[in-house]
């Protein structure tokens, strides 16, 4: 698991800085190296590709617009994950968080008509806070506490909530008169404000930046960031420091799930406007490898977050236009999410001191 | 070869061919020179001591021999022939072996499982051959004069047993070059003795030798050859009989030490106190077994044992990371028996783990991390919740100054110091809030001279300040040195109590081995 050894309640040097800088664009190197031979294979001109791809994400504003839109959800549960990541706990179950604070957040768009316009988007956010949270208070007790294994039982919690949230949507929330797996569409007070239309951008993505400029801050100079930090990095050392290791756990457990909740939320609330069943396409995982590439950094995820995000929005384009087929750009995030685990720092020198 | 006893080694013929050399190894970590131009000659079938003390080069040396490291210059030589090692296997391939300080045994599996590990003798479709095994084990521990219960898991094996295996796991794969690193470290005056034997014994066969170390009276009797490093260069080279204790330490310190001064002990009110205290260890057998003890503040008490007679069972209770099956702990009058560790430690409790890899320290975080942890919530360092990064740089600035930290930045890991500068931090943060008692376990394991001298005399100056110490140490001359009470501990159970001035040698042995004082 990484572990961000570079932050530090001192500011590491320049030098540490351009290091971790160079060990995050490693792996996007390789990666995009490996695409380059599979796309010359396959008879494209890797050079084309990538410029089309380039072209197709960030070419104008609108093409920008939905490219930060695509990465929204992903700086969200790339960070939820990181937050758990960094106290040692490998918390695979932020998809999970995102559909039930999705789920929640849509209730309360749909349902709490009676409140206040400017209460209905903080009063939504909220719902998907509290039961994103919640919804991460079982594996981080078990684990806290007996010592179960948070991969199992976040991951196996993630189909729950899967089945859970499309249950509802079928059966109590379905929406009168609707035959898809949906729920009633949200009240338009509750709906985030696009801030570059045409394009889907709204005010979420300023949220999540938000929310990743707290996270930075949190890290590097709050005491519970730096209790986190000694636990992810060694618990019998914290503990022996008079760290409360479970609070901690648990803390970060509720904390990563209520960031997941959030994702979940704001993807109701600004692009959707209502519950659809299966409502995700993996946000929750992609996150895993925005966080791993972004070694749990809040300009590290930022970045990951939007080469993600770049890479889904000029994928669905890029067909349009030329005829790589969508799978190429699946592959070439496929590369970037395995290398991304990759610590290639240990292969540069000659070992390590 | 003949006999030879284990005072004066038998000196090997000057004449033997050079098995290993180095010639003009250097080594450089950014801007630290581990290994400055180093020359080494090590003659077959001798044992070669390289001694010196923390940072001086030793640890980065061995790995080049063993292939886990490569100089920036110059040339190893393996029987006069110039070599450049892939790995570990390919030092294996050509002779080398190493024992590390930290074991490297499989846990769950027998002790001839790890004899056999990478070298399986396979009988038909690949299954292990334990009949094969087994005949291997009994050759080699004859040929080692030692007797060894094979199905043991490796678990279960004491230290020294571990450590046996693990030198005859080099045997087994052919190795003819041992490498030890500080093997003594972890043993008890009597196994230090069967490992000098069993080195002797070894040499006897015609292998070859290196023995790393810093403790001067083991290296006097095991040794043909002596060299000394120190920060990256060698200072000398000579044969032990060309030598002794005093000019050694000369050379790996560099200058006259001043011996750490205990002045007259005015011991006041109880501070820690523990009544019948019952214990166990993470398998739940009874390590402790109704001790009593008290330490008063500005005293020194030193709990004198072998290792695994339940010290480190008596410090985790009293620190807070078990629970006591019985008994109760009073810190300043205030029953904390089931208070949790970071209550304790408010109401001025402080704990030197002797675990500084794992427990006293966190190798990845940063050195100014490392020597605010636990101080982190003082209101000094933190409001509302948040850091103060100007008063903490301040701190943690003043504080590695004061304790002496040879360091690069305090953002750098720690574990870029040497094992005496870790110490060194770890003892910083322990002390440095004046705790009312202070848990020191094993304070100078891994240390050099330097650095024990310097540890004394903090452990002292506190004391002097109206600290109280409880010490647990396996180092004798340490508690001679240090202790105002010395207590004997022995499977279990308190065996006798020695005022400092009556305590010599003798007397603590016979406590440590549980015979009752007369």
């Amino acid at each position: 698991m990484t572990s961000d050894a570079a932050t530090t309640v001192m500011q590491p040097s320049g030098r540490a800085w351009l290091r971790s800088i160079g060990e995050a664009l490693l792996p996007l190197g390789v990666a995009l190296a490996i695409a380059a031979l599979i796309l010359l294979v396959s008879g494209f001109d890797p050079i084309e590709v990538y410029r089309l791809l380039l072209v197709e994400s960030f070419g104008d504003a609108r093409r920008i617009g939905a490219t930060l839109a695509a990465s929204t959800p992903l700086i969200l549960t790339g960070l939820a994950t990181a937050i758990a990541f960094r106290a040692g706990v490998f918390n695979v179950g932020v998809e999970g968080s995102l559909y039930v604070g999705g789920m929640a957040a849509a209730y309360v768009g749909f349902a709490a008509t009676g409140l206040l316009g400017f209460l209905m988007v903080p009063a939504a956010l909220l719902a998907a806070v509290i039961v994103g949270a919640l919804w991460m208070w079982l594996p981080g007790v078990l684990r806290a506490r007996l010592d179960v294994d948070e991969v199992v039982t976040t991951l196996m919690l993630n189909f729950i909530a899967i089945s859970l949230t499309s249950y509802l949507v079928n059966g109590p929330l379905l929406a009168p008169g609707s035959a898809n797996s949906a729920t009633p569409m949200i009240a338009d007070a509750a709906r985030l404000s696009p801030i570059m239309p045409p394009s889907t951008l709204n005010t979420g993505f300023l949220i999540a930046v938000a929310l990743l400029v707290l996270y930075a801050f949190w890290s590097s100079r709050s005491a519970l960031g730096f209790e986190s930090r000694l636990t992810g990095l060694s618990p019998r050392f914290a503990i022996a420091s008079g760290i409360d290791v479970r609070k901690v756990i648990v803390g970060m457990m509720l904390l990563s799930g209520a960031v997941g909740g959030i994702a979940g939320g704001i993807h109701v609330l600004g692009n959707i406007h209502r519950f659809v069943a299966g409502f995700s396409p993996g946000y929750g995982f992609t996150g895993i490898a925005v966080a791993l590439l972004g070694r749990n950094s809040a300009v590290g995820m930022l970045l990951a977050a939007i080469l993600f995000g770049a890479l889904t929005t000029s994928g669905a384009t890029i067909q349009l236009f030329s005829d790589v087929p969508i799978e190429i750009v699946n592959i070439l995030q496929g590369m970037v999410m395995i290398f991304a685990v990759a610590r290639f720092g240990l292969l540069v020198g000659k070992g390590r001191p | 070869m003949s006999t030879h006893t284990l005072e004066t080694p038998a000196p090997a013929t000057a004449s033997a061919p050079i098995r290993l050399a180095a010639r003009g190894i250097t080594r450089r970590f950014g801007a630290v020179v581990a290994n400055n131009a180093i020359d080494l000659s090590v003659r077959r079938g001798t044992v070669h001591a390289i001694v010196g003390g923390n940072g001086a080069g030793k640890s980065t040396l061995m790995k080049i021999f063993q292939g886990l490291d490569r100089p920036d210059e110059g040339t190893l030589l393996l029987d006069g022939k110039p070599v450049v090692l892939a790995g570990p296997a390919d030092a294996f391939s050509r002779g080398i072996g190493m024992v590390h300080q930290e074991f490297m045994l499989v846990p769950g599996l027998t002790l001839l499982e790890n004899l056999i590990l990478a070298k399986e003798p396979a009988a038909i479709l690949g299954r292990i051959d334990r009949k094969a095994a087994l005949e291997a084990a009994r050759r080699l521990e004859k040929e080692a004069g030692v007797s060894l219960d094979w199905d043991m898991l490796v678990d279960d094996a004491p230290v020294h047993v571990r450590q046996i295996v693990e030198i005859l796991r080099l045997l087994y794969r052919g190795a003819d070059v041992l490498i030890l690193d500080e093997p003594t470290a972890v043993l008890a005056p009597a196994q230090i003795r069967d490992l000098i034997a069993l080195i002797h014994k070894l040499k006897g066969e015609g292998r070859t030798i290196l023995f790393i170390s810093h403790k001067l009276d083991e290296v006097m009797q095991v040794a043909d050859d002596i060299t000394v490093l120190r920060a990256g260069r060698v200072v000398g080279s000579m044969p032990v009989s060309q030598t002794d204790k005093g000019r050694l330490a000369e050379m790996m310190i560099g200058e006259v030490l001043t011996h750490p001064t205990a002045r007259p002990a005015a011991a006041g009110a109880p501070v820690l106190q523990i009544f019948g205290l019952a214990a166990r260890d993470s398998r739940g057998i009874e390590r402790i077994k109704g001790v009593d003890l008290t330490v008063r503040a500005g005293e020194i008490v030193a709990i004198a044992g072998v290792a695994g007679n339940g010290q480190d069972e008596l410090a985790a209770a009293v620190a807070g990371l078990v629970a006591p099956a019985g008994g109760r702990i009073v810190l300043c009058g205030k029953d904390v028996t089931q208070l949790p560790i970071q209550e304790r430690r408010a109401l001025g409790l402080s704990y030197l783990s002797a675990d500084r890899a794992n427990e006293g320290l966190c190798p990845a975080a940063a050195i100014a991390d490392n020597a605010l942890a636990g101080h982190h919530r003082r209101p000094a360092f933190c409001r509302s919740g948040l850091l103060k990064a100007g008063a903490i740089k301040a701190h943690v600035t003043s504080l590695l100054d004061r304790y002496s930290v040879m360091r690069g930045s305090p953002a750098d890991p720690v574990s870029s110091l040497s094992g005496g500068n870790q110490q060194r931090v770890a003892i910083a943060r322990e002390l440095d809030a004046e705790p009312k008692v202070l848990i020191a376990c094993q304070p100078t394991r891994g240390v050099d001279i330097r650095g024990i001298a310097f540890i004394h005399q903090c452990l002292l100056d506190y004391r002097e300040r109206g600290g109280a110490v409880l010490l647990i140490t396996e180092e004798l001359d340490e508690i001679i040195a240090l202790a105002d009470r010395i207590l004997g501990l022995y499977g279990g159970r308190i065996t006798g109590e020695i005022e400092r001035g009556t305590a010599h040698l003798e007397n603590i042995g016979r406590m440590m081995l549980g015979e009752a004082l007369a």
